[in-house]
């Protein structure tokens, strides 16, 4: 409080000094005037915070991967709340272009890095898309894709790995992730080779649903909810003490968000690079040596979301001959892989652009680019056109080190 | 102006309208020069590149309102393009207005009549960087971080880095002779170009050389600096650059008062030092801004960044300490420097203050040594003296051997029964009057735009007749952002 003050004595000093009617009318804007600015009704968009972000000039644009790519200027952030604003305050209509920008955003946070609100843009447009959910105007394309997740509990069509059926009473529980499972099963079959190499009494989830990352980003707040309540009823229920993500974005969202709607897992939730540096802390499993430069590519969940940028590079320096290699943009200062926030589902071409400008940035260092989430691992296995260069998982390095 | 109901109102409409016939024709000839995929009349582009960051346009949006709707956006690839854009605007007397990245301060985009706005976003490459030149060549829509970034990894800087330089593009900050706050030893944008193309208002190229220095007549391509897209479109340029700097040394001193702070850079200057960032707050913008240094209480605080070669900054350092403190200057370490790093880019004052009706503006102004005191005391007192400003203060921020550039901010709130608008021109007229009649220049880095071409024509004195007509010999048909600078 006292800081606060000190903070504002300028502007006290000044009012003390102003005249009295002036004096006034700046204590009468200030307690009064915003509520003009906002809608009248109760709306689940932060139209408070959108519109600081509409009047602010746009301060984290040159990092936005969608702007980068896009070279539009309604793709910039702030440009995104000033449509958002228009539509929350009735200006303009829900419809069309202006519906469809509020699902370009990569949900990388990158912005946030550089934003003096520290606003999450993805947080923002999450609020809006869950307006359009309520009036029942959202795009065919999501509305089915949704359906489809509540009827599967899958995001992709197939699951190529079961999960286990006898997880009870294991500690130490592996949550796989749906795009893992469906799309890159090796990373699946790598960890749990490495978590069988360690002796540790581990197991996945039976029934193991996608953690709702889809759903929230999406806008489908009830259906977030359900999945929300079947993945922690289950994980609470059981023995299990840590709960292992591959998926750093999986990772965030029962650390973040599940609470926020009510749903606390009582397990200590890691992402599996952290996990596994333990283990080799812990000596449980011993890298042999692996030669070759590998360059690390920080995952936008991972790094700013969870604020992960040291164990998977000491997970790395601890392999024997394997030298690390980084990108001028990298920790929390990375760049994103353009598969985050839905966003190869609902604006594949902007994400395959993103996709491409990184991996030719990894490109520049070497020739063999190390990940620790398999949505980036998809997102660069899909824009290595030309196959020059080889994508790993980081699990997938460490297990080649032990095999040697 | 017209505010209908529903939906929003648009503040300048054109007095003349496109016929459908010709917009259909127009835009396809457009479509044909640039491309299907670089061309919009989407109303979502045309609502987005509808402003940029003068403040009353902000104040607009809060009151339903967008200043002014372009025809059309176009983002061309290349120079050709762009010449065969103006050519064709030309052809049908269509106004153009070229965009970088709207972070200009006086409307300066604004499409007041509206027509064809050109956003050159999709020309943002870097060309090339001659390390034995220290030169780099790049497009105008490339972003000024991006920029840096770039060549911070390859171990250089520009030295160019105003506060937007997260928002603004190279482009923008030629058109609007930007200064970033390392202008002491870098110097303006001015300072920095070297060479540049750019496309006339009839689609002639010009192109100049890349050489240090030459004697062969005027410069025509420095016309283009400054020119707010009135001249023409800058398609590249070629600057200056230096390599990274080997070390930093932060000072900072607290002055009783303006006078002795500003003596004390004076003397600074004349011993032939150039500190990188040198800035003066007077009290209430040092109690603003440094409210946790003890010893800046009720004083004025100095900023000192010195960097470059590590033995001359040391040299530097050491004359720089010994002059602050001949002038009573109170140590007050590295730590309000570190805090001016820290937030030297948190700009939210109109999105704290505009929705509650509290209007904050800038007035950057330039003065000689001479005159500094008297023009700095009477625009404050100026500025004070409009019904309703709440706070008026300064800093002086970029300076010279021969003066200085002042900074003034001022907040305020129209009192009962005025328009904001109306309360917001009150006080720059009371600002720039002062500024005028103390002798000094109407800007020292925004530039004019809309909010100051009312006194370019006494700033310039016949020199503005002399502009007017290489306007007139090169637009004829005043097709370049037209209603910019008073032109
Ligand atoms: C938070 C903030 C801080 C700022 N700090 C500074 C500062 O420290 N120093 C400073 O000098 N300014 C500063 N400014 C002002 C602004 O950033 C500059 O005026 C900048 O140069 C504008 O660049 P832009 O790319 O955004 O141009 P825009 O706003 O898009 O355009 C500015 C003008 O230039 C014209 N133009 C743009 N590109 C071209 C081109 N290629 N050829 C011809 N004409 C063109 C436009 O038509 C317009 O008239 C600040 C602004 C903000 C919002
Ligand atoms: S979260 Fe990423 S994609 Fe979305 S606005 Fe921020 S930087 Fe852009
Ligand atoms: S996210 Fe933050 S920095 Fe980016 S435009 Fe919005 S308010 Fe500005």
């Amino acid at each position: 409080m006292l800081d606060k003050i000190k903070k504002y004595s300028w502007l006290i000093d000044s009012l003390m000094e102003a005249k009295w009617s002036t004096k006034k009318e700046v204590v009468h804007n200030f307690l009064n005037a915003k509520k003009k600015y906002v809608p009248k009704e109760k709306t689940n968009a932060k139209v408070g915070d959108i519109l600081k972000c509409a009047l602010c000039p746009n301060m984290c644009r040159f990092d936005c991967p969608v702007a980068r790519v896009g070279n539009s200027e309604a793709l910039t952030p702030a440009a995104k709340s000033r449509i958002a604003y228009l539509m929350e305050m009735g200006e303009i209509d829900f419809s069309g272009e202006f519906v469809d920008l509020m699902y370009k955003c990569a949900g990388c946070d990158a912005s946030r890095e550089w934003c003096p609100f520290d606003f999450s843009v993805e947080d923002l447009l999450v609020g809006v898309r869950e307006d359009i959910v309520d009036k029942g105007l959202a795009p065919k394309a999501l509305l089915e894709l949704k359906d489809k997740l509540e009827k599967n509990h899958q995001i992709y069509d197939q699951s190529l790995i079961p999960p286990d059926t006898e997880a009870e009473k294991a500690r130490i529980l592996y949550f796989m992730g749906c795009t893992a499972r469906a799309k890159v099963p090796d990373v699946v079959n790598t960890n749990i080779k490495l978590l069988e190499k360690s002796g540790l009494d581990f197991a996945t989830i039976p029934d193991e649903w996608c953690c709702g990352a889809p759903l929230s980003t999406l806008g489908f707040k009830d259906s977030f909810y359900k999945f929300a309540e079947h993945n922690s009823r289950l994980i609470n229920k059981s023995k299990c003490r840590t709960l292992v993500c591959d998926c750093p974005e999986c990772a965030y969202v029962f650390r973040e968000l599940y609470p926020k709607i009510g749903f606390r897992l009582k397990a200590e939730i890691l992402p599996m690079n952290q996990f596994l540096l333990r283990l080799v802390e812990e000596n449980k499993i011993k890298p042999a040596g692996l030669q070759g430069e590998f360059v690390y590519h920080d995952p936008c969940a991972l790094s700013r979301k969870l604020n992960v940028c040291s164990a998977p590079r000491e997970l790395l320096k601890s392999i024997p001959g394997l030298e690390l290699k980084e990108t001028y943009f990298s920790h929390r200062e990375t760049r994103c892989c353009g598969m985050g926030g839905m966003l190869g589902i609902t604006n594949p071409e902007i994400s395959s652009k993103i996709g491409e400008s990184r991996i030719s940035e990894l490109k520049e260092v070497c020739s063999n680019i190390v990940t620790a989430c398999p949505t980036c691992e998809l997102a660069f296995k899909n824009a290595n056109k030309d196959k020059k260069v080889k994508v790993y998982d980081i699990s997938e390095v460490l297990l080649k080190s032990l095999e040697k | 102006m017209n505010t209908p109901e529903k939906g929003y109102g648009v503040v300048y409409r054109p007095k003349k309208k496109l016929s459908e016939k010709k917009r259909k024709t127009v835009f396809k000839r457009l479509c044909d020069i640039v491309g299907p995929e670089n061309f919009s009349d989407k109303e979502i582009d045309k609502i987005i590149y509808s402003r940029d960051f003068w403040p009353i346009a902000l104040r607009w949006m809060l009151e339903r309102k967008v200043p002014a709707l372009p025809d059309c956006v176009v983002w061309p690839e290349n120079t050709k393009q762009i010449s065969d854009i103006l050519k064709l605007a030309n052809e049908e007397s269509i106004p153009v207005v070229p965009f970088g990245e709207a972070s200009g301060v006086l409307g300066g985009m604004i499409p007041v009549k509206g027509g064809i706005l050109v956003d050159l976003k999709r020309m943002n490459k870097i060309l090339k960087i001659n390390d034995k030149d220290l030169t780099v060549t790049a497009q105008p829509g490339l972003n000024l971080m991006e920029l840096e970034r770039l060549l911070n990894k390859e171990g250089y800087t520009m030295g160019h880095s105003p506060q937007s330089i997260y928002c603004s593009s190279l482009g923008g900050n030629l058109a609007t002779r930007a200064a970033g706050q390392f202008s002491t030893k870098y110097g303006k944008i001015d300072d920095m170009l070297i060479s540049l193309e750019a496309v006339l208002p009839q689609g002639e190229v010009i192109r100049s050389k890349t050489v240090p220095k030459s004697s062969t007549g005027p410069r025509i391509d420095k016309m283009m600096l400054g020119s707010e897209g009135t001249l023409g479109i800058i398609t590249e340029a070629t600057l200056k650059i230096w390599p990274y700097p080997e070390k930093k040394e932060l000072l900072s001193y607290a002055f009783e008062g303006m006078e002795s702070g500003l003596e004390c850079i004076r003397k600074i200057l004349r011993r032939g030092i150039f500190p990188a960032v040198i800035r003066l707050y007077d009290e209430k913008e040092t109690a603003f801004r440094f409210y946790q240094t003890g010893k800046a209480k009720d004083k004025c605080l100095l900023v000192l960044v010195l960097q470059g070669d590590k033995e001359l900054v040391e040299l530097e350092t050491k004359v720089s300490q010994d002059v602050c403190r001949k002038h009573e200057g109170i140590e007050c370490g590295e730590g309000p420097v570190i805090h001016w790093f820290e937030t030297r880019f948190n700009v939210k004052e109109a999105s704290d203050f505009a929705p509650r009706e509290i209007i904050f503006d800038t007035i950057e102004v330039s003065v000689t040594w001479d005159k500094s005191i008297e023009l700095y005391n009477s625009m404050i007192s100026a500025m004070e003296n409009v019904n309703g400003v709440i706070v008026a203060f300064a800093h002086a921020s970029h300076f010279y051997p021969q003066g200085v550039c002042f900074y003034f901010i001022f907040g305020g709130t129209p009192v009962k029964g005025a328009e904001p608008n109306e309360f917001y021109t009150s006080v720059w007229d009371a600002a720039m009057r002062s500024c005028l009649d103390a002798g000094g220049s109407i800007s020292h880095h925004h530039g004019i735009g809309l909010m100051r071409a009312r006194w370019l024509g006494e700033e310039l004195g016949q020199s503005f007749e002399i502009l007017k007509k290489i306007k007139k010999s090169l637009d004829p048909k005043n097709i370049m952002n037209p209603g910019k600078m008073g032109l």
